[in-house]
């Protein structure tokens, strides 16, 4: 699933899933569960609404926090990821209710954020 | 005497200097130029300026890697919409890494776009600066100036920062978004005056390269653009019921359902408007004759 890097994934949160189902996506959520195999995660957005990730390959890590997944969306709307970016959070705390709030900003104004490449002169 | 005439001297030329700043920074500038603060404005340093093509896009403007990728170019200069731009600054994690004697090559994704090649000249004389390569999966803040080559576009970074507050990610968001809504107005408003010319939003076409310039942050009334547009259109129906939401819809065929339907919630909560008959039917609070 190389595609899913040289791809555009949009920004969404848990409510947005069921309008990406096929597509790839960038998701940022706090770390709620790892299922016992390691391979798929709960993960809740600024809303507090969840969503569900599977793995590729068992985590060989231990994960906490702020968590960003990117991967296509499932027909059942989990999330199957190809990679994932521990946020850091050593320094300062990330405000995950405030980037929900970005997020939507970005969805309001596309033309001023695309997610795509429009091939031009 | 000679101390009194010191001191004159002394106070003079504070106040000189007094006004000579004031005048540069346009606090109360009668004749001089204005330069918004935060070195945003177009520096119009000197009388008659200099004429050398790069003397325009001065400013650094954050972008996205897909707005990098779709601007276009004509000669030397690249346009996002109307937004035109040299210096730019993007935020992403870094994919790749390739360092050689000379440069520093990375990839990085910001989501928006396939990652985005970064070129980062190693100065071997410089101790000052950290040359070390940044590990892949770190977050980082580039700034740099954007280049095409063979069709290929990429970045010569001048900087390219470790993110040690990921919040700067939710406000390089936000900053892109207002960055280019800001500056899709004509380039001759500077430090953001609000409400001289009125942009029309009938063209409102939601292309992606960004040359949308209905939205823009300019209230008037307290309202923007569109927000004044629909409440106009219901100011302007003399029907006892109101104006239905069909109406609407039908003439403003530029704004999405959603987009109407905000407006209306929103124009409602500040009291501009009411429903009558039923939820899709509104009448303005302003009695006009």
């Amino acid at each position: 699933m190389t595609g899913v890097y040289e791809s555009p994934k949009p920004r969404i949160n848990a409510s947005m899933l069921a309008q990406y189902i096929g597509r790839p996506v960038s998701f940022v959520g706090r770390l709620e569960k790892v299922h016992p195999s390691g391979k798929a995660l709960t993960l809740s957005d600024g809303e507090g609404k969840s969503a569900s990730v599977e793995l590729n390959d068992p985590l060989d890590e231990e994960l906490s926090g702020i968590v960003e997944v990117i991967g296509m969306v499932s027909n059942k709307g989990t999330i199957m990821a190809v990679s994932y970016t521990q946020y850091r959070e050593d320094k300062i705390s990330f405000d995950l209710e405030l980037y929900n709030e970005g997020l939507k900003v970005l969805h309001d104004f596309p033309q001023h954020y695309p997610f795509e490449v429009s091939l031009s002169g | 005497m000679r101390l009194l005439r010191a001191q004159c001297v002394v106070r003079m030329s504070v106040t000189r200097t007094t006004v000579a700043l004031h005048s540069k920074y346009g606090e109360a500038s009668t004749g001089g130029y204005t330069q918004s603060p935060g070195g945003f404005g177009s520096p119009a340093a000197s009388q008659g300026g200099d004429k050398k093509g790069r003397s325009r896009a001065q400013q650094i403007v954050p972008c996205t890697v897909s707005q990098l990728m779709s601007a276009v170019q004509a000669e030397d200069v690249f346009k996002v919409g109307e937004v035109e731009i040299a210096q730019v600054t993007i935020v992403g994690v870094i994919r790749n890494t390739d360092k050689s004697t000379i440069n520093i090559q990375y990839k990085v994704d910001d989501m928006t776009a396939a990652p985005m090649d970064v070129k980062q000249w190693i100065d071997t004389e410089d101790m000052g600066v950290d040359n070390s390569v940044i590990p892949p999966g770190s977050y980082v803040k580039v700034s740099g100036n954007l280049r095409s080559f063979q069709n290929n576009r990429s970045l010569v970074a001048f900087s390219v920062r470790v993110l040690e507050d990921m919040n700067e990610v939710t406000s390089h968001m936000l900053e892109v978004v207002n960055a280019h809504m800001q500056q899709s107005k004509p380039q001759s408003m500077m430090g953001g005056g609000a409400g001289t010319n009125m942009m029309p939003t009938a063209h409102a076409s939601m292309s992606s390269t960004g040359s949308y310039s209905g939205a823009s942050m300019m209230l008037v009334n307290g309202l923007s653009a569109n927000q004044n547009q629909v409440l106009s259109l219901i100011k302007s129906c003399h029907e006892p019921q109101g104006i239905s939401m069909q109406d609407l819809k039908q003439k403003l065929s530029s704004m999405s359902v959603t987009v109407i339907r905000q407006i209306v919630d929103f124009l409602s909560n500040e009291g501009h408007i009411f429903s009558t008959i039923d939820e899709d039917h509104f009448r303005s609070t302003d009695n006009e004759a």
